[in-house]
């Protein structure tokens, strides 16, 4: 039942080509684009190398395409990438309610069932558009090899595919956990604008409020700020991945402190959601 | 063709509605007022009424979408909105509305998967069946109502249901298709023994498709039976009088035009009344009879309120 109403939303989703268009192509084609471009700027600022100061020709004898991968992987998070993913999950989750379409499906399977399988249809959304973004970085770097001529190389260890998969599991989680307050502002209000702009004025007005916190003498790990702004605890378990000095001067504790932050931040929109719409009087469409 | 060739016909002794004490209220108003009524398996039922008498309401609690104040409801035996008896209900309430980017076919294949069912399943059956075949492929957003309306009865219908509630489903449709939308109806209740609930205004369409129907005043049932024997009991004052306009003055509403004489849709026990409000009021009376009824007359009979001697000479007056 899960899987039908999964199946059913994906299907939608792959129906609407703007949405498409919008959140699964339009990043990963510009990212490819700034890649091939640079790589073009590049290119010409080497010809000129002789009329340059050493330190800007310091040229790269080889490019290293894990680098790029693990670099690609730490910035899945990036805003970019997140505004125009809401795009495709404020039109699942507030699509029914914008074209009255609810009672078509409300027949065919559960209330719980129905918004469990628009989440399932988000993550899926959500994992084929983190893959687009990193296919486009990794066709730019080799792009830019041979543009630039270089040698390309792959050094991915053991080390490097434990960051690069982890980095890659928060950089998911970190952005379902911003799509799900689409979904509670979708429930909420039944609108799809509201589903589009609530998300990201929470996460604007969370942008600028960490940077206040040290005005109530929190600090960055402090417990209260990992709990208030998730983009805090997905920044701090990003430097616990990356390692080096960063992770080496957090706190004790912290780690936990962001993982509960943004489970928290996951699933109480999720739970809310669920409680709303399965009271929610849905022939006022 | 037959849409359920392997279906056997249901018992059509079992009710598929029960409703016992049905309320439903929004703030003051009172949508459904202590409505109970069985609604037998099998034929077609049509749900009769003016607006806001309670059928919209009625069928949205059936399909789970609303929740009653208070009384009891069951579908197919079960609770109104269990999942389990809601994929045996298909529906379409009010104008279907549908995902505008998608076409009639991929609306079809979307609600097909919703079901659990393959998503190819007959689905260029439904779409020949509704006459929808050379729209297949096209947009929604350019569906006129009359072919959002098929589209919806072929999402009710595709899943095989066993109970079906369709609202208003010939509402914009040309004279040929209301023609075929009978035809479907009919042949959806008499060879696959399907039951069917429909409400619609037309209600010449409903007394030539429905086997029995309910008609609804102010959120109450206000008659309920088999068509034959409501339209049989259902009778109509037969007034050839002059001046004729001045008795359509007074019966308003009421009454309808029958050649050079008034038939007056009014309870019997308002006959002698009338009349005599008429003679004194210096109406010529050159015949009073009670003639049979249609399913119109049985409808403004039931659901117009009785006026008293005092309000019919009223409106003798002001006419």
């Amino acid at each position: 039942m899960l899987a039908d109403a999964i199946r059913s939303e994906a299907y939608r989703l792959t129906r609407n080509r703007t949405v498409l268009s919008w959140s699964l192509i339009f990043v990963p084609v510009i990212v490819l684009a700034a890649a091939i471009g640079g790589a073009f700027f590049d290119a010409r600022v080497e010809r000129m190398a002789d009329q340059l100061p050493p330190q800007v020709t310091a040229a790269n004898s080889a490019l290293d395409i894990g680098t790029i991968l693990i670099s690609s992987a730490g910035q899945l998070a990036n805003p970019a990438l997140l505004a125009f993913l809401l795009i495709g999950a404020a039109t699942i989750f507030a699509g029914d309610y914008r074209w009255e379409t609810w009672r078509l499906i409300t027949a065919r399977n559960s209330r719980a069932n129905l918004i469990m399988g628009k989440a399932g249809a988000v993550k899926l959304m959500t994992l084929t558009g983190l893959l687009l973004f990193l296919l486009a970085a990794l066709i730019g770097a080799v792009a830019k090899g041979l543009i630039l001529d270089r040698n390309l190389i792959f050094d991915f260890g053991g080390q490097e595919t434990r960051d690069f998969a982890l980095l890659f599991l928060l950089g998911y989680v970190r952005v379902i956990q911003f799509l799900l307050l689409s979904l509670l502002a979708a429930t909420l209000t039944r609108s799809q604008l509201a589903a589009l702009f609530v998300p990201l004025v929470v996460g604007v007005a969370q942008g600028l409020l960490v940077t206040a916190t040290p005005i109530l003498g929190w600090s960055p790990v402090d417990w209260q700020t990992q709990l208030l702004f998730p983009g805090a605890a997905y920044e701090t378990l990003k430097a616990v991945i990356l390692g080096g000095v960063p992770a080496a001067v957090l706190a004790e504790g912290v780690v936990w402190r962001a993982v509960a932050s943004l489970a928290l931040w996951s699933f109480i929109p999720f739970g809310l959601s669920l409680w709303w719409f399965s009271r929610q009087d849905l022939s006022k469409e | 063709m037959p849409v359920y060739p392997h279906r056997a016909k249901l018992d059509r002794m079992t009710a598929v509605i029960e409703t016992t004490g049905l309320t439903k209220t929004y703030g003051a108003v009172r949508a459904l007022d202590g409505l109970s009524l069985s609604i037998p398996r099998g034929g077609v039922y049509g749900v009769l009424g003016p607006n806001g008498a309670g059928k919209s309401t009625l069928f949205r609690i059936l399909l789970g979408l609303i929740r009653p104040t208070a009384g009891e409801v069951r579908v197919l035996g079960q609770h109104a909105g269990d999942p389990a008896v809601m994929r045996r209900v298909g529906s379409m309430i009010e104008t279907p509305r549908f995902p505008p980017y998608m076409t009639a076919r991929q609306v079809l294949e979307w609600l097909a998967l919703a079901h659990g069912m393959n998503k190819d399943a007959a689905i260029d059956a439904w779409l020949d069946r509704v006459g929808l075949t050379e729209a297949a492929n096209r947009r929604v957003r350019g569906f006129s109502v009359g072919m959002l309306q098929r589209l919806g009865v072929a999402a009710a219908l595709m899943t095989k249901p066993d109970l079906v509630i369709l609202d208003e489903p010939t509402s914009g449709m040309d004279p040929p298709g209301i023609q075929e939308m009978r035809a479907l109806i009919r042949s959806l209740a008499d060879d696959d023994g399907v039951t069917i609930i429909l409400a619609s205004h037309q209600l010449l369409e409903v007394q030539r498709v429905c086997d029995r129907v309910a008609i609804f005043n102010r959120g109450t049932l206000a008659a309920e039976g088999k068509v034959s024997e409501l339209t049989a009991a259902g009778e109509r004052l037969r007034l050839s009088a002059t001046p004729l306009a001045r008795v359509m003055t007074v019966l308003g509403d009421k009454a309808t035009l029958d050649g050079d004489a008034v038939l007056a849709a009014i309870p019997r026990a308002e006959g002698p009344a009338l009349l005599r409000a008429l003679i004194e009021q210096g109406v010529d009376i050159d015949e009073a009879r009670w003639v049979g009824a249609d399913l119109e007359s049985v409808f403004m009979a039931e659901t117009g309120p009785a006026r008293t001697e005092a309000q019919i000479r009223e409106a003798l007056h002001a006419g």
